[in-house]
């Protein structure tokens, strides 16, 4: 059996994601949007995890620990970014970082 | 290509909401009712309920700060599931490893402990 | 339960990047126990004793070439080269990094988190001392480098990937002076790097999906052997180029690298364009020579238009730039080009040209940005062209080393620029990507112009009431800017003896 539900799921979550992060101008969406494309790369891998012949088993489901963890991290430092520009600003809009025109 | 394999998730969803309609339903016939006004107010998240909300419904940052430090050492802790499942067959090399790994999560813990990281104030 | 077989880890082989994260560890817990005065000299110290170390085993391990810890990493000459090549430039940047005596304090914030502007950050800009978490950062940063060019599986890559990344974007938001452009910079990169290692993963799990495995040598058996469909494996494999080149600053990929080549504090700049350009071009090739070299005649075209794209890009823009650091955040586009040639040149010549060229570039940029962090005025540096008019007249020295750092940028003779250009287009000539070098060749012509315009300006022009000072170095500095210059020199010169060694190394093992 071919399990298609999940990779479609996760194909029109992976979209999802890459449309948020190019349509959006929160920059704290624009986070979630990228932790929805990594999500959906752990639905892929357990998915595959399933019906692949790989030489060791289960190593999907121990790839999709990695990246939860790896997710993880990677929300701890962009969640830092974000906070020191909205305290800067009291915005997170992406458009309203004008690198250009700041001076010192 | 059958659904069949899907039927046990559909019957979890379905105990799921049973058993939270099922929670809030009977908790009126079952339970005491003696108010006071701690019980009246509306929870917020442990602070002091107010009905303006601070800062115009703002969230103070220290409280992301704290969420954050519990989600990075929260996740860490991930590694020690499939350990725990194969500790027979790991044996000594895999318990050494898992010492290794939890001492260097310290580390990151002791740092941030020493640098003021997990004072409220 | 199954028994499991433990794999076998080659502990000699993995000690350089074993030494460096347990450096950086280490460099966490003092900046957790030391008291403050002294935490700028022990981390320094720290830093450069642990790459000293690592460097040296790496050294004595020169002769291995191992598959280890279970097939995921592979010590091999290329390995071994390149993360020689990283640590010798992390070195460098580190001494960059390290200097504090052309500004009180160096070049980094005392405290990231107090807010830009305020009263508080006034005192801080003058009084405190620079935060010292920037050394166990950039040792965290060297260390997954190392991991990156030697991970013989891709989800190896990836956590290495994410391991010399997520120190960076913070690296980024360092800056002593202008943190609002760092601070921006930092967000800018994060959010573009976030993205395209999503990118890179869903690639990951694509090609698991065809393979069955995300091993190099899984790959390539099933590349040659498979009779599925290859759908998942080209779009795959997309997806994991679109990742790699990303970080190597590849178009249509560059975005973001002038604005965060300016952003970020000159000695990180000079990290990121010499090292991270190392790592990204050691994974690129390890990807595209070990796991994927079954379908290299479907890729060549498409990465060949990549490279066309990248040079013509950082040529023509580097054209119009008024700011030193974009200027040369689009000169190392450009490079990111011809370096590509090398890549795709696709033979045992192509590799080690890459190899070459890598090391020889690497030593020229962070000599660049160590000149730009000298050139000064009271707002710190100074790096409006403009205000470069003159400097000939006002620090021959300084001038001079600047000129003829460009001279090797623009690939002069008796620069190594020159050689290793030369190499990677002779490499991409006899593999017969002839229009790849044309291509070289005419944008090489085009790029050199916005050099001489540098030059000229330096030399010919009067200095006016705005030429800037240049600051007497500190030691690290001077170091780090001797050791760039003899390299260019000395490579220009007598290459062969490097020539010969990345030769030797151009053997991948599967």
């Amino acid at each position: 059996m071919r399990p298609v539900i999940p990779y479609v799921t996760a194909a029109l979550l992976f979209g999802l994601g890459v449309y948020g992060v190019l349509r959006r101008r929160n920059a704290v969406l624009v986070l979630m949007s990228v932790e929805l494309m990594l999500n959906a790369v752990n639905l892929i891998l357990i998915t595959a995890d399933t019906t692949v012949r790989a030489a060791l088993p289960q190593t999907g489901q121990v790839f999709a620990l990695f990246v939860i963890v790896i997710a993880a991290a990677e929300v701890g430092v962009g969640l830092a970014i974000v906070l020191q520009l909205y305290r800067l600003r009291a915005t997170v809009a992406v458009d309203d970082v004008p690198l250009e025109k700041v001076d010192a | 290509m059958s659904l069949s394999p899907y039927v046990p998730i559909i019957g979890m969803f379905a105990l799921a909401a049973g058993f939270a309609v099922m929670s809030v339903a009977i908790a009126p016939f079952l339970g005491p009712r003696r108010f006071n006004k701690a019980k009246l107010a509306a929870y917020e998240c442990g602070i002091e309920p107010s009905p303006e909300p601070i800062g115009g419904g703002r969230v103070p940052v220290k409280f992301y700060l704290t969420a954050m430090l519990f989600i990075v050492f929260d996740i860490e802790i991930i590694f020690l599931y499939p350990w725990a499942v194969s500790f027979d067959s790991l044996g000594l090399f895999g318990f050494v490893e898992m010492l290794l790994f939890i001492g260097t999560v310290f580390i990151a813990y002791a740092y941030v402990w020493r640098r003021g990281g997990l004072d409220w104030d | 339960m199954e028994d499991l077989s433990l794999p076998k880890i080659d502990y000699a082989a993995v000690a350089p990047m074993l030494i460096l994260f347990g450096v950086a560890c280490v460099g966490v817990l003092f900046e957790g126990v030391l008291p403050k005065a002294a935490r700028r000299v022990t981390q320094l110290v720290l830093a450069l004793l642990g790459l000293v170390a690592a460097l040296s085993v790496i050294v004595w391990q020169s002769d291995t070439r191992v598959l280890t810890a279970g097939g995921a990493v592979a010590i091999d000459g290329p390995t071994l080269f390149l993360q020689g090549a990283i640590i010798v430039l992390g070195i460098m940047a580190l001494l960059l990094i390290g200097d504090r005596a052309m500004e009180h304090g160096g070049a980094f914030v005392a405290q990231a988190a107090i807010t830009v502007g305020s009263e508080a950050d006034r005192k801080q800009a003058v009084k405190e001392q620079g935060a010292t978490e920037v050394y166990p950062l950039t040792v965290f940063a060297i260390a997954g480098m190392l991991l990156f060019v030697a991970a013989n599986d891709l989800l190896t890559m990836f956590v290495a990937l994410e391991v010399f990344s997520l120190p960076l974007y913070l690296l980024c938001a360092l800056a002593r002076r202008r943190r609002l452009l760092s601070q921006e910079a930092a967000l800018k990169y994060f959010l573009l790097g976030a993205y395209a290692s999503a990118f890179f993963l869903f690639g990951v799990a694509l090609v698991y999906g065809f393979a069955g495995g995300v091993e190099f040598g899984t790959i390539h058996d099933s590349v040659t052997e498979s009779t599925q469909s290859t759908v998942l494996l080209y779009a795959g494999l997309a997806m994991i180029a679109i990742g790699l080149l990303f970080k190597a600053a590849a178009a249509p990929f560059h975005v973001w690298t002038p604005d965060v080549y300016q952003g970020a504090p000159t000695p990180i700049t000079g990290l990121m364009a010499a090292c991270t350009k190392v790592a990204a071009f050691g994974g690129l090739l390890r990807v595209l020579y070990v796991g994927f070299d079954g379908v290299a005649w479907d890729y060549t075209p498409i990465l060949g238009v990549v490279a066309v794209l990248t040079m013509l890009i950082g040529a023509v823009l580097a054209v119009t730039q008024t700011d030193i650091k974009r200027l040369l955040a689009y000169s190392s586009i450009a490079n990111a080009g011809y370096l590509l040639v090398g890549v795709l040149a696709l033979s045992k010549d192509g590799l080690s040209s890459t190899m070459f060229y890598l090391v020889a570039y690497g030593f020229t940029v962070i000599a660049a940005f160590g000149v730009v962090t000298l050139v000064r005025d009271a707002d710190g540096e100074a790096t409006h062209l403009s205000r470069w008019a003159g400097l000939g007249r006002r620090s021959p020295l300084y001038a001079g080393i600047f000129t003829f750092i460009l001279l090797a940028f623009a690939g002069i003779p008796l620069t190594s620029g020159f050689i290793a250009k030369f190499a990677v287009f002779g490499a991409a000539l006899d593999s017969g990507e002839a229009w790849l070098v044309v291509f070289g060749v005419v944008t090489s012509m085009l790029l050199a112009f916005p050099y001489l315009r540098v030059v000229v300006m330096m030399w010919l022009s009067e200095p006016g009431e705005s030429t800037p000072t240049v600051s007497i170095p500190g030691g690290l500095t001077a170091a780090a800017l001797v050791i760039g210059v003899v390299a260019t020199l000395v490579l220009g010169v007598a290459p062969a003896p490097l020539l010969d060694l990345t030769t030797s190394a151009a053997d991948f093992v599967r």
